[in-house]
């Protein structure tokens, strides 16, 4: 390009030299303001109802939480959420243990819970990460159309509301956030506020969601009857408002858009079905979209060793109350005879229980996890009824509780329904969905519960225990203003 | 020098009394010491205007009169002078200057006199550097500066030390030194793919008044590294080669003796139990560490020309290294070609390029640290074999090892649940028949359902593919003798590919635990550099000044794929998955403008002033905050050239010296994206699934700071050079105290704001140490030489201010293996913490004492620090940190005629590690039940878990021969029948003495598994140690 050749005249040759100079100073042209290529900012964005939508998929993005397939335990990985859920909801109650001490759960089984369990840490953060993203959604919503600006925000809401149902019932009182806040303001990230408040923002939440221009026309986003189920079960777990929970609960049942799956099978394996109220949506084709418990639920194909398998008091609660939803619910472990695993969520084929098809990779699951369904609906109006009282008659809570026994082949007429056979029916239906714990919790008969359980297997639960501890290393960074529950 | 001086006088008293005489022609040929010519020197008659230069062989020839002087001189070299009385021919041999004190030195943006430097500037000139058996450069300077600490982090083969100079001055995981390549800003990864038989020299600046030249990034000092170039002569081959064997440390603390543990069983209960006697009978005596650490081969290739005429010089290089390191299946190789020219196109203007391309590929070590392999104990087989397959249960699992064959890698759950007769104390019966009949769950054997370790390493090719690319342009003019101008291009080009496969036998999890990954990066660096500069001397004063723009433009790429869904091993790449697991892309660019000055005054060589100023913007910073100014002054007083010391005959140098300066750091701590656009709240593509359908989201990445700055650290750093007893005594003390604040860090945040860390400017850090260098160079005659060399560091790191985060407790924050460090002011950044270790449970009160071979109990107890009568939170304190106090060094050079022999000591004291190692291979993570007795054991309230006690925390300190090696120059006679010009013959040994601390457990007690400060200095196993033994051959022709 430059010809170096020894020049004519000496003027000839600094031109030459100085063009080079200059050169190179344009080279490195210097723009210090560049606009990143492989993101968008939050600035630019939610200018119109399909970013916003997209700010609300994003939402549900943090429901699925991460498939704890990679990483250093997956624990490195801040929200697993919903995957690791089950060491909480099943596994810290008499309904699961680990096949032989996998990490997975042991803490949870034995009732040996540290502020330092991953899980407890996990789970934390998880359910704050969909907090923010719904605070995210929240605060963007001043370009959506006005058709739409109703359902976006009721639609937020209600997940809102779902991570602090969660939080509330496993962690007691935490901190309260209800927009975007910045690392600086400790106060509001660190101070616990009392339930009574939690629960007062749960409730605002859902009575939006509910008055809202949501309907029934998706399975694993929300709708109308998620509102009113999840209303319905804040209201019982206050143990308030049971006429309003009820009449909630008849919305939903006299909508038309619900019905039992007649094959029990069917509600797990064939996804957004007729049954399912709100259901968390995953896809096994993409790692992303994938979880990960199905696998944690086998031996030794997930990350730990078997977790999630019945307790012999699980499987003896199927064989007094399951009528033919056992087989549906678990099976002998091919491997450890005498141990059962759950097979709700098999990511594997097994003709025997009528799974016919699995995923490539059973660490790369597809099954949607079921937050509820119909027959929780079903029994929770039999709760409602019941109002806390210990038994019921009334003919409408008979006819939701016949419902669901007559799948199970249970048909024999119900006449009374005491407090008892409602656990012992959502114990049996809905085994290994997560609600065992939280159950317990609500009728009041927890520590009651889980203190024999516990001394018959040699495991030593403490009435503290029904409050998951704090984690650890968000107190440590808490200047002391985040306090620990009790007993930890 | 007075010898010389009264010469001079003789001669130009003689040329006075001289009347005109007879001219005559003298020649003759000028060597080094080596007998090589040397080509260009100047060859002068005193007092006249005759002059000549050497000719390519050396020769010269002139015209002279009897007693006329002339004078020999050459750049590097003494000077000269010879009285002609008749002789025609004259044969010089020139020494090679060692005065290091007229050493020139690499400053940054230029060179300077070493005599007349005021801040802390290490060189070390690569004299046998390429001699010692390593695969990368950074490696070899191990125990060669003061104030340099470089940790074999990891002893896989081509993997980067540790580098850190005086400490560590800022939080971000990137505490190592700014590299920098014939001037040019690359990246510390460039450090892979230079050949050491291209380097010229290093110089490393130490002090933040050195560094600042570098402004935004010299925060961590610099090393420079300069390459060989041309030299005038005739073309000079040369050809370097080594070629080593290399083993990797045993830990003897790790080699569990199997046969042992049965013996104390017996002593202790009088017999085995039953799964005893079932690892009795497979045992296949398997040395696990050395079937892992089977050694390598290391060998290098280096053939290069160099020579030039006097206005065009060149430097042609082509490398080959190999390094089969000291694990199974890792090994490094590297290619890399060098071309280096410069030419005068007149006499004021120069131009020069450089281009090296390179190439390298490493094979990873595929497990995930050493402890993953070795915790197999010994009596496990590698594969099955004809006997041990008759204690596979075939039934168990579902019949998973029902096809099991001779061959197979033995998987320890094979030989599990075997049922025996009820009440057999023995698994035979009378007649020696094997009693044991599988079942779905019996007697186990196994303690851990991990895959075997070969199969870890064996079914799995993880590659790291590097090809490089450094290219360099200059122009240089003139425009009077004083002041030129100096404009280069750089160009620096990486991709990186990574590749992993992981086969279809390669995980318990057989076909479904397959997978393949490819993940390709590249970047681009355009640096635009371009100063004026002005030298100056007139009478006594001398001023060296430059001012000048530098720019940079950096760009990143990035696409990654991986799948899963094999079902044989045949396409062991991404192709042969069924299933897309994960496919991203992505890039950046980030720009770099400065502007800098800088002065440097002397004064009769005795009054050193030097001042210099940087200003940097930089695209990573919000609006406000782009730009940063990093100044240093600095001065000198050369005593030992006051007159009243002239007499002084003792005193060759004596100089103060005092340096001010601030650096700064702008490596930020984050994903590749916020890393550049921290100032932005950042959304990526997400997605969900709606009703079965993937749905696109976008998902807030990080917490956006529009306020976050450079990490500024203020340096002052007073020291003194001398020199005695005409330098047969030399040194340098130095004491720096280095204040780092505004420092950029991930912090960790409440989770409650929806994420775990932001980064933020916070704190102060303080490194204050000395540094002392002494060398000796007590004998020095032609037969016989001996010189040393002894080195001594010592840094205290203290965290001064900590904001909100003072007394955080962090941790790995990996499930149930957890390490905590804390925190805390006027400790050092990072200490580790945990309860203190008081006694192991008594053996009577132990559940299962011989669960496992070799275990330990997982729970031990703790003291009670605070007397409260529980173990809490409370009782929790520091149990050490991960920096050294002293690290030092100690070499001696010895030649005795044509042999030489050296040796360099090295090592480190102080530093504590935290070994999870042991957790691992010693197994007190004990997960199916609590391992004491809760009926008998006492004082329960005071057990805590193993691992986060002060058992775990272990002296990191250690003595190193680092290197040992003997060569032989073969003499001229022999060469010259050779036709070789020169031949030296070379054995060096590595690290063939390393004594680590009694409690060391551990092959490596440099590694350290994270780099971030707050979580520094934590072991999962490392990998080893490496001793090396090497033949090399160095020819010349």
């Amino acid at each position: 390009m430059l010809n170096f050749n020894r020049p004519k005249t000496k003027l000839m040759n600094r031109i030459k030299i100085y063009s080079i100079f200059i050169l190179a100073l344009f080279i490195g042209s210097c723009d210090l303001e560049p606009v990143p290529t492989s993101a968008t900012t939050v600035d630019n964005f939610f200018s119109d109802d399909d970013e916003i939508t997209a700010g609300i998929i994003n939402i549900y993005n943090a429901l699925q939480g991460s498939n704890p397939l990679e990483g250093d335990g997956g624990f490195n990985n801040p929200f697993l959420g919903i995957q690791i859920e089950y060491q909480m909801a099943e596994t810290l109650s008499d309904n699961s243990r680990t096949k032989s001490g996998s990490p997975q759960g042991f803490d949870f089984e034995t009732f040996t819970v540290t502020p330092e369990t991953a899980a407890v840490i996990t789970y934390y953060r998880s359910m704050y990460r969909i907090i923010f993203t719904a605070n995210v959604v929240l605060e963007n919503l001043a370009n959506a159309s006005s058709e739409n600006v109703n359902r976006f925000e009721a639609e937020a809401r209600f997940l809102r509301a779902y991570a602090y149902f969660n939080l509330v019932r496993f962690y007691g009182d935490v901190p309260l956030i209800d927009r975007v806040i910045g690392p600086e303001e400790t106060e509001i990230a660190f101070t616990r506020v009392d339930e009574g408040q939690i629960y007062d923002l749960i409730v605002d939440d859902l009575q939006f969601a509910v008055a809202s221009d949501l309907d029934n026309g998706f399975r694993t986003r929300a709708s109308k009857a998620a509102a009113q189920t999840f209303l319905a079960k804040v209201y019982m777990t206050l143990g308030i408002n049971y006429l309003e929970a009820q009449r909630l609960l008849e919305d939903v049942i006299d909508s038309g858009d619900y019905s039992l799956e007649a094959n029990f099978l069917d509600i797990f394996y064939r996804e957004a079905n007729d049954e399912t109220i709100f259901a968390i949506g995953f896809d096994d084709t993409v790692v992303d979209d994938s979880q990960g418990f199905s696998a944690e639920f086998l031996d030794a194909v997930g990350r730990g060793t078997g977790s999630n398998y019945a307790t012999d008091e699980l499987v003896a609660a199927f064989e007094a109350y399951g009528g033919n939803r056992g087989q549906y619910s678990y099976r002998p472990d091919p491997g450890n005879p005498g141990k059962w695993q759950n097979v709700k969520f098999l990511p594997i084929i097994d003709e025997n229980v009528g799974v016919t098809s699995a995923p490539a990779n059973p660490r790369i699951a597809g099954n949607d996890w079921i937050v509820t369904r119909y027959a929780d609906v079903l029994l929770l109006h039999v709760e409602s009824i019941m109002a806390g009282g210990l038994s019921t008659s009334a003919p409408a809570a008979i006819e939701s509780f016949q419902m669901v026994r007559d799948r199970a082949g249970l048909t024999d007429p119900v006449t009374e329904i005491t407090q008892e056979d409602l656990l012992n029916e959502r114990r049996v239906e809905l085994a290994f969905e997560n609600h065992r714990f939280v159950d317990l919790k609500r009728f009041g008969v927890a520590q009651e519960v889980l203190s024999a359980f516990s001394a018959a297997n040699n495991h030593d639960f403490q009435a503290f225990e029904l409050l998951l501890p704090i984690p650890a290393a968000e107190i440590a960074i808490s200047q002391g203003l985040l306090t620990q529950n009790p007993g930890y | 020098m007075i010898l010389k001086k009264k010469l001079i006088l003789v001669a130009v008293l003689m040329i006075s009394i001289q009347l005109v005489a007879q001219d005559f022609a003298v020649t003759g040929t000028v060597t080094g010491e080596d007998n090589l010519p040397i080509p260009g020197v100047n060859v002068v008659v005193l007092n006249t205007t005759r002059g000549t230069q050497t000719d390519f062989d050396g020769n010269y020839s002139i015209n002279v009169s009897d007693s006329e002087v002339l004078q020999f001189s050459y750049l590097g070299y003494g000077t000269q002078t010879v009285i002609v009385s008749g002789q025609t021919t004259i044969n010089i041999i020139l020494q090679e200057d060692t005065s290091e004190l007229d050493e020139v030195v690499v400053i940054g943006y230029g060179t300077q006199r070493k005599s007349l430097l005021t801040g802390a500037i290490s060189k070390v000139v690569n004299e046998d550097l390429d001699q010692i058996a390593v695969s990368r450069v950074d490696e070899a300077l191990i125990g060669q500066v003061s104030g340099v600490n470089i940790r074999n982090s990891e002893g896989e083969a081509g993997s980067a030390p540790t580098i850190r100079i005086r400490g560590v001055g800022s939080i971000t995981s990137n505490n190592g030194p700014l590299v920098v390549v014939d001037g040019a800003v690359v990246g510390s990864d460039f450090l892979t793919n230079i050949d050491m038989n291209n380097v010229e020299s290093f110089e490393v600046l130490k002090d933040a008044a050195s560094a600042a030249i570098f402004g935004s990034r010299g925060s961590n000092g610099v090393i420079q590294i300069t390459t060989k170039q041309g030299k005038e002569g005739k073309a000079r081959f040369t050809y370097n080669t080594f070629t080593g064997f290399k083993e990797g440390r045993r830990s003897d603390a790790y080699d569990i003796d199997f046969e042992g543990e049965l013996q104390r069983e017996i002593d202790i209960t009088g017999g085995l139990s039953l799964g005893s006697q079932m690892r009795q009978l497979i045992n296949a005596k398997n040395d696990w560490q050395g079937i892992i650490l089977n050694g390598g081969a290391i060998q290098s290739h280096s053939l290069g020309v160099r020579g030039g005429t006097k206005k065009t010089k060149y430097n042609v290089n082509l490398s080959y290294v190999s390094d089969d390191g000291v694990l199974l299946t890792d090994s490094f190789e590297r290619y890399q070609a060098q071309a280096k020219i410069d030419t005068e196109v007149t006499d004021r203007f120069k131009i020069g390029a450089s281009f090296t391309p390179s190439f390298s590929k490493r094979r990873r070590f595929s497990a995930t640290g050493l402890y993953d392999v070795i915790r197999q104990p010994s009596w496990v087989p590698a594969r099955l074999d004809e006997t041990n397959i008759n204690f596979v249960n075939r039934i168990r699992d579902g019949g998973r090892y029902a096809d099991a064959q001779v061959g197979d890698y033995v998987l320890q759950r094979m030989f599990d649940d075997w049922a025996f007769p009820d009440g057999a104390t023995s698994i035979f019966d009378a007649n020696g028949n094997f009693l044991g009949v599988p079942v779905g769950s019996g007697t186990d054997v196994s303690n851990t359902s991990n895959i075997n370790p070969l199969a870890k390493l064996l079914e799995r090719e993880r590659f790291e593919d590097r090809h490089k690319f450094f290219g360099r342009l200059y122009a240089d003019y003139k425009f009077t003798d004083d002041l030129s101008f100096r404009s280069s291009f750089t160009t620096t080009y990486e991709n990186r590919i990574n590749t992993d496969y992981q086969g279809i036998n390669e995980s318990r999890n057989g076909a479904a635990g397959a997978n393949s990954s490819y993940d390709t990066r590249s970047r681009w660096a355009l640096i635009s550099d371009n100063i004026l500069s002005f030298n100056k001397t007139f009478g006594k004063h001398e001023i060296n000044a430059i001012a000048g723009i530098s720019l940079e433009h950096r760009f990143f790429e990035e696409s990654q794929i991986e799948t899963s869904g094999f079902t044989s091993d045949l396409i062991p790449n991404v192709g042969g998955g069924s299933i897309i697991n994960q496919g991203t892309a992505f890039d950046y660019e980030n720009f770099l403008n400065a502007f800098l000055g800088r002065i440097i005054y002397s004064y009769d060589n005795k009054y050193l002033f030097n001042a210099s100023i940087r200003r940097d913007g930089s695209s990573i910073f919000g609006r406000d905050v782009k730009y940063g100014n990093f100044p240093a002054v600095s001065a000198g007083w050369v005593v030992s050239n006051e007159e009243f010391l002239e007499n002084a005959d003792w005193l060759n140098q004596l100089k103060f010296r005092v340096s001010y300066g601030i650096t700064g750091t702008n490596d930020l701590d984050g994903d590749f994206l916020t890393e550049n656009y921290p100032s932005l709240a950042l959304l990526q593509p997400s997605s969900a699934v709606v009703d079965g359908t993937i749905t696109n989201a976008f998902d807030p990445v990080n917490i956006p700071n529009v306020l976050l700055q450079w990490e500024r650290s203020e340096e002052i750093n007073p020291g003194v050079d001398f020199g005695f007893f005409n330098n047969a005594l030399s040194g340098s003390f130095d004491y720096y105290k280095r204040t780092s604040d505004e420092l950029l860090l991930d912090n960790p945040v409440a989770g409650t704001t929806g994420f775990t860390s932001a980064l933020v400017n916070l704190g102060t850090v303080e490194n204050e140490g000395f540094e002392v260098e002494l060398r000796g160079r007590f004998v020095n005659t032609e037969k016989f030489r001996w010189g040393a060399t002894l080195i001594g560091s010592h840094n205290e790191n203290t965290l001064v201010d900590f904001g909100d985060s003072n007394g955080q407790v962090v941790n790995t924050n990996d499930g149930s293996r957890l390490v905590e460090w804390i925190n805390l002011e006027g400790q050092p950044i990072s200490s580790f913490y945990g309860y203190v270790f008081d006694r192991e449970i008594a053996f009577e009160d132990l559940r299962d004492p011989f669960r496992q071979i070799g275990a330990k109990t997982q729970f031990v107890y703790a003291k009670d620090l605070n007397g409260d009568g529980l173990i809490d939170e409370d009782d929790k304190t520091i149990l050490g940190d991960p920096y050294p106090d002293l690290i030092w060094s100690f070499g001696n050079d010895l030649k005795f005629g044509n042999l030489d022999f050296s040796f360099l000591f090295q090592g480190s004291h102080g530093a504590k590690t935290y070994n999870l190692g042991d957790q691992y291979v010693f197994d007190f993570f004990n997960s199916n039940t609590v391992d004491f007795n809760p009926a008998t054991a006492p004082d329960q309230e005071f057990l805590v878990q193993r691992i986060f006690t002060s058992q775990l925390v272990q002296n990191a300190g250690y003595l190193a021969l680092r290197t040992v090696s003997l060569g032989y120059n073969f003499p001229s006679k022999v060469t010259e029948q050779l036709n070789l010009t020169s031949l030296r013959l070379y054995a060096t040994g590595q690290n063939l003495l390393f004594i680590t601390a009694d409690d060391y457990t551990g092959w490596n007690p440099e590694h350290v598994r994270e780099l971030t400060p707050l979580t520094f200095g934590y072991q999962r196993g490392g990998t080893a140690i490496q001793r090396t033994i090497t033949l090399g051959l160095n020819v010349e022709f």
